[in-house]
């Protein structure tokens, strides 16, 4: 019994130490909040302007769960991404890559990025999805696959009138916000 | 006789400690340093190691209880009875941790009650109604197994309830892999959590089917006599074939399974209480509720199903040329087993109530003639002048003067086999020349 005293002990201080630790301002800051890139283009899209995107800023402090779904959106200062990447000469139309802002809800943060050709969305990718939990980490895999890639919804619609992934509103009416923000930058 | 030393249990230690640090390690790799801003996400973390943690212990919990033969070599029964228990108090805690801090992570990622929050898990999350199931028997299992509450509780009742683990194994399984953080995406991690269910699930079908089933094909064993020794107590004989190939060290244990009716469905531990020979096993056996009773009254030709063989209070795990064993009551049995193994001179302290109440006294008495075996029998309860007297440092020194550099084998009630291994401690006995045998598991 002493023994097991001593391990209940530990396991407490153990996992205390474990998260003080991780909690310790540190360097490894960044990056942690974008684990999808989505590659897909084959030019890199244009740097990023908003500098309030990092994940530290992620964690909303205070989740609310407000009734106009508590989207907080960047809006369109986070958006002011120099439109255009072009590639090669030789493409006839104008291709050019463009972010949309950062939307926050209360699970975290979603940003949606286009690749045109013309006025032609040929591509949807999320840079960034709530991935805080392996619950809304799925939902997000539901929202991604159905609305991003080259034969998404997005691309099949042209436009940010997309079905609801059922189970995932939230992260859905996010997806469609930073969408919408950035079809309006680009028309 | 080859030492058993004590090697290979410091390499399970290593080993269980090595699981345990690699269970929490994705975690660890996964959550960048200084990510953890604000009691939500912490709480959120806290809950994934627990959660880790007790996961890896349930896993533990079932390895110690395969019977797979290295472990009872290496560690022993009696000791893997200790770890269980120890542990499972362990796993109890991170459980309830788990839960609790989950539920108020998740609460407050979500902007919800924690009630709330279970309500929604139970809902929308996949696989959490089984697994706050699972919880809910792991508790039940504590409850029933917390010492005061299993006492008063047949000893049939609560094995019965014990095996509710086995559910909560099953029930805890899915939603680790549905909705733990580090264990959903498929990878190594995954992979290799994965691996160490259908390892321990393997050593388990090992531990307590094939070796059993090869070891009962390969003996056959059966009753042959049931010898009266005394008022309350019975030797059972048993015969097989290949005795002579029985790998049985003296002061080890087998679960015994007595294939008639009425007792074939019970498991009971009892030592052999003789040294091995090519031709018999010997049981001694105290009557002291049914199923004990049952033995008593068993015909020859009996068909026996043993598991074993177990233990390490053996004279093969001794560190010292001399030794000390002290018995009481029918904790005789396994030393008796142990005394020819034992290089001449050892003493033996046997605590009976009555001079009627000594087992197998004649052995005793052969053994002291022949083997240079020193015996005192001391009588009485607890607390007439005699045993209070053999349970003092001082009177067992003047007893056996060169106590501290033997080995001490104790075999008897848990209560008494504690009070003097406090005694021995206090008579400068290391701690590695302590062996027990409490007849308790
Ligand atoms: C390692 C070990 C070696 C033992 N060696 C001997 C021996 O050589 N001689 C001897 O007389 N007794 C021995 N015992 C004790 C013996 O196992 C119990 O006395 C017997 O199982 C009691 O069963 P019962 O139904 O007659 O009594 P009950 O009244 O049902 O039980 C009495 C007590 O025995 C224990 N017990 C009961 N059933 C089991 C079981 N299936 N498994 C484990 N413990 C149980 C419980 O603590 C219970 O409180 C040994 C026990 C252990 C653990």
């Amino acid at each position: 019994m002493r023994r097991a005293f001593f391990a209940i002990t530990g396991l407490a201080a153990g996992t205390t130490a474990l998260v003080v630790l991780k909690a310790a301002p540190g360097t490894g800051h960044l990056d942690q909040a974008v684990p999808i890139a989505a590659p897909s283009a084959a030019d890199e899209p244009a740097p990023t302007t908003s500098p309030e995107a990092t994940p530290s800023k992620a964690r909303s402090p205070k989740p609310t769960r407000s009734a106009t779904g508590a989207s907080r959106s960047g809006a369109g200062a986070a958006s002011k991404s120099p439109a255009a990447a072009r590639s090669g000469a030789a493409d006839p139309q104008p291709t050019s890559t463009i972010l949309g802002p950062v939307v926050t809800n209360e699970f975290g943060d979603v940003q949606v990025r286009i690749n045109l050709v013309g006025d032609r969305i040929v591509n949807a990718a999320a840079l960034r999805l709530p991935r805080r939990t392996a619950q809304s980490d799925q939902r997000s895999d539901q929202v991604d696959s159905r609305y991003s890639g080259t034969v998404g919804m997005v691309v099949e619609r042209q436009s940010a009138d997309l079905d609801t992934v059922s189970g995932a509103t939230a992260t859905s009416d996010a997806y469609r916000r930073s969408l919408q923000a950035a079809i309006d930058q680009a028309r | 006789m080859p030492r058993r030393g004590a090697f290979g249990r410091r390499l399970l230690v290593v080993l269980f400690l090595g699981g345990l640090v690699a269970s929490v390690l994705p975690w660890w790799r996964d959550t960048p340093t200084g990510s953890l801003t604000g009691a939500t996400a912490m709480t959120t973390a806290a809950g994934q190691i627990t959660g880790l943690v007790a996961g890896y212990l349930l896993l533990v919990q079932v390895l110690m209880m395969s019977r797979l033969p290295v472990l009872e070599r290496w560690a022993g029964g009696e000791r893997i009875a200790r770890w269980h228990r120890d542990v499972a108090a362990t796993l109890l805690v991170a459980v309830l941790a788990h839960v609790a801090l989950i539920l108020v992570g998740y609460a407050g990622l979500e902007g919800r009650s924690p009630f709330g929050q279970a309500g929604v898990m139970l809902r929308e999350y996949q696989d959490m109604v089984s697994a706050f199931v699972a919880a809910g028997l792991l508790v039940l299992v504590g409850l029933v197994s917390v010492r005061a509450v299993r006492r008063v509780l047949p000893y049939e009742l609560w094995h019965a309830i014990h095996l509710a683990a086995y559910a909560v194994l099953l029930l805890g399984y899915a939603h680790q892999f549905s909705n733990g953080s580090q264990l959903f995406r498929p990878g190594p991690v995954r992979t290799g959590w994965i691996a160490l269910y259908v390892l321990v699930v393997a050593a388990w079908l090992w531990g307590r089917v094939v070796v059993p089933l090869w070891f009962n094909l390969r003996h056959r064993l059966r009753v042959s006599d049931v010898v009266v020794e005394g008022p309350d107590v019975v030797s059972l004989y048993l015969t097989g074939e290949r005795l002579d190939r029985l790998d049985l060290l003296g002061g080890q244990f087998f679960r015994w399974r007595f294939l008639t009716r009425g007792c074939w469905w019970q498991s009971h531990p009892f030592s052999v209480s003789a040294a091995a020979n090519d031709r018999w096993l010997r049981l001694t056996v105290k009557v002291v509720g049914r199923h004990t009773q049952d033995l008593r009254n068993l015909d020859p030709g009996v068909r026996v199903w043993a598991i074993g063989p177990s233990g390490t209070c053996t004279a093969a795990h001794r560190t010292r040329e001399r030794a000390l064993l002290i018995a009481a009551g029918s904790g005789i049995t396994p030393l008796r087993a142990m005394l020819e193994e034992l290089p001449p001179g050892a003493a033996l302290i046997y605590r009976a109530r009555t001079p009627a109440d000594v087992l197998l006294q004649e052995e005793l008495d052969w053994l002291s003639r022949n083997r240079g075996l020193r015996v005192w029998y001391v009588f009485g309860s607890r607390d007439d002048p005699g045993p209070r007297q053999v349970t003092t440092p001082d009177g067992l020194r003047q007893l056996v003067p060169d106590v501290a550099r033997r080995d001490v084998y104790l075999c008897g009630p848990p209560g008494l086999v504690e009070q003097y291994r406090q005694v021995l401690r206090q008579a400068g006995v290391r701690r590695r020349q302590i062996h027990l045998a409490t007849f308790a598991l």
